[in-house]
């Protein structure tokens, strides 16, 4: 049992990260990413092919990251631009359905060229006990990576001037206008970083189990679950419901079944959105 | 309403004409294509599932085109209808008919409560959107899941409509081409009655309607009842015309992006965006099938660039182009 939740709990810190990348991006602008997994695909293949040209993981990684950021930026300032010129829902659904398009593309020409790619980082060493129970090296630095990240990103978003105008926006775009701050600006900055992020997620995963070319649409469905269930644009809410629903899935997963515990994490998401749309930590409708 | 020299009875009758004219032409003119494809059993297949797909569109046209609920869950209606159908002919002897219509009527629930929760919780679009697509994946889930009834990944024979039209070769084409009819004609009976009246003053001004009386959450639920049993009675009998079906024939990916990519080509909210939309991808479909690999990707590339520079479909260009050309003469 303690295993199965220990195990619950480095899941859920990778599920938190994946599902704060997509939060921050509806937070800002409403647009809900739906290729924030295509993103952390995109950066896993990448790092993938270079680690097989005999490059190091320390070279490989910033770039995947890298390659995941400039594309989520691209998109920012390409596509994205119309949207951001509409209000409302209708800014809104273009947002979503140009995204669905752009993952679609990414999803489309992993399969086409990299069809059986997959990243597989494995990190040797003996495992190490917690609480008892012998947890492998790899798990440990995958969960330690996301820590790390997600305290970075708490640091950044509360503590810095930048992290302050994002913050701001989130609240009132309106009024962050007013107060001087430049909403496309942070948007774009933040696109890429949510990128980076996905490709940090998709590192971390790589570490405890491998990350094939064709992982993006589940990811992005895990990243949107979580971040409905943390209220979409709360940051803090993202990774409570990232740690909840990881440890919610290895729990059913293996208690249950794993067919069952996708139905339990999307009810989580629908139920959510029925009862307290303002999401885990947010106040009632 | 028209010139005071026409009497009353010949006005409606011209209204009439109006209204169902462009139905007739477009049923005539589908009637024609197996014409040229019928020696070819792969042809005649693409362009039955083209019509399928059509009657998908048209369905989904009323859910989101007329009341502006964005239903993610087309496949997982026809599949329910589907699939229901398949299991109680296949697995407990029903035979073909009512098999069909407890799966219609089964999708034409689960639709309705989908929309009863949507709009008795007030969600928004997107909401709706979440909702809908995890409805969908659940399906999915269960489906895969659920080996003893559904087959799960290997599938399911469907048995009980061998022997009849809907398995020979050029029949069924016009069976879907019925339905396609039927849909439209049901389409333009709603639009022109005071519930067609209701949606478009909902989708107009939610706010104005509720405020002169017209009750939002019915007339939102009657387009779920109605769209969803539309898309359950069009999957039960696809169905029965394949004899065979698994979770991809109905999967999210196989059918929701197309409808939406089809519905937003021809025009949403049009009588006859869907059927041109279904008809446009279907030859899309049918240029890129040497491009197996490239398919998806263009596919994206397809909903970016409609999406875009072209949200206003076909139908409604086309009409505005005309009215500006009747101006001018």
């Amino acid at each position: 049992m303690t295993a199965v939740f220990l195990d619950g709990i480095v899941l859920g810190l990778q599920l938190g990260l994946l599902g704060v990348g997509l939060t921050l991006i509806y937070g800002l602008g409403g647009v809900l990413n739906l290729s924030h997994g295509q993103f952390a695909v995109l950066g896993a293949i990448v790092i993938a092919r270079m680690t097989q040209a005999d490059m190091s993981l320390w070279a490989a990684v910033p770039a995947g990251l890298a390659a995941a950021a400039v594309v989520a930026l691209a998109a920012d300032l390409t596509i994205m631009r119309p949207v951001y010129r509409l209000q409302g829902e209708a800014r809104v659904l273009l947002g979503l359905l140009l995204m669905l398009g752009l993952g679609t593309i990414i999803d489309g020409y992993l399969e086409w060229k990299y069809p059986i790619e997959a990243l597989n980082i494995r990190i040797s060493g003996d495992p190490i006990p917690i609480l008892g129970v012998p947890m492998r090296v790899g798990s440990l630095v995958a969960s330690a990576l996301a820590v790390v990240a997600g305290a970075a990103l708490f640091v950044f978003l509360r503590y810095t001037t930048f992290g302050r105008a994002t913050r701001s926006i989130i609240e009132d775009e309106e009024g962050a206008r007013l107060c001087g701050i430049n909403p496309s600006l942070v948007r774009s900055v933040i696109f890429g970083l949510s990128g980076a992020l996905a490709g940090l997620v998709a590192v971390s995963r790589a570490m405890t189990s491998p990350v094939t070319s064709t992982a993006g649409v589940s990811l992005t469905i895990l990243a949107l679950i979580v971040a409905v269930v943390g209220g979409l644009g709360s940051v803090s809410g993202a990774f409570v419901a990232g740690i909840l629903l990881g440890i919610v899935n290895t729990v059913s997963a293996f208690y249950i079944g794993t067919y069952i515990t996708a139905i339990v994490l999307l009810a989580a998401a629908a139920l959510t959105i029925v009862f307290r749309p303002s999401g885990i930590l947010g106040g009632g409708t | 309403m028209t010139a005071p020299a026409t009497s009353p009875a010949t006005g409606r009758a011209a209204d009439l004409l109006r209204a169902y004219s462009p139905i007739a032409v477009t049923a005539a003119l589908l009637a024609l294509v197996p014409i040229r494809y019928s020696d070819s059993r792969s042809m005649m297949t693409v362009i039955i599932i083209g019509m399928v797909f059509a009657a998908y569109t048209i369905a989904f046209n009323i859910i989101l085109g007329s009341t502006g609920q964005l239903f993610l869950c087309t496949g997982a209606l026809a599949g329910i209808g589907g699939f229901t159908s398949a299991i109680l002919t296949a697995r407990h002897g029903w035979p073909f008919l009512p098999g069909v219509i407890l799966g219609t009527l089964l999708a034409s629930a689960i639709g309705g409560l989908l929309s009863w929760v949507a709009v008795s919780r007030s969600l928004d679009a997107i909401f709706t959107g979440v909702v809908t697509l995890a409805f969908s994946l659940s399906y999915e889930n269960l489906v895969l899941g659920k080996k003893d009834l559904t087959g799960g990944e290997t599938g399911l024979r469907v048995k009980a409509a061998a022997d009849t039209v809907l398995t020979t070769r050029v029949a069924p084409y016009y069976v879907f081409l019925g339905l396609v009819v039927a849909y439209l004609v049901l389409y333009r009976l709603i639009e022109r009655s005071h519930v067609g009246w209701a949606f478009r003053s909902l989708r107009d001004d939610e706010v104005a309607a509720e405020l002169s009386g017209v009750n939002v959450t019915r007339y939102r639920v009657y387009a779920g009842l109605i769209g969803s049993a539309m898309l359950g009675l069009a999957g039960a009998l696809f169905a029965h015309h394949r004899e065979f079906i698994a979770p991809t024939t109905y999967a999210f990916g196989a059918v929701d992006v197309r409808v939406l990519v089809m519905l937003v080509f021809g025009g949403i909210g049009s009588l006859l965006g869907p059927v041109i939309g279904a008809i446009a991808l279907t030859i899309v479909d049918e240029i890129l099938v040497d491009f197996a690999q490239l398919r998806i990707m263009l596919y994206g590339i397809v909903i970016v660039v409609l999406f875009l520079g072209f949200r206003r479909g076909v139908v409604p260009s086309l009409e505005s182009l005309g009215r500006r050309v009747r101006r001018r003469a």
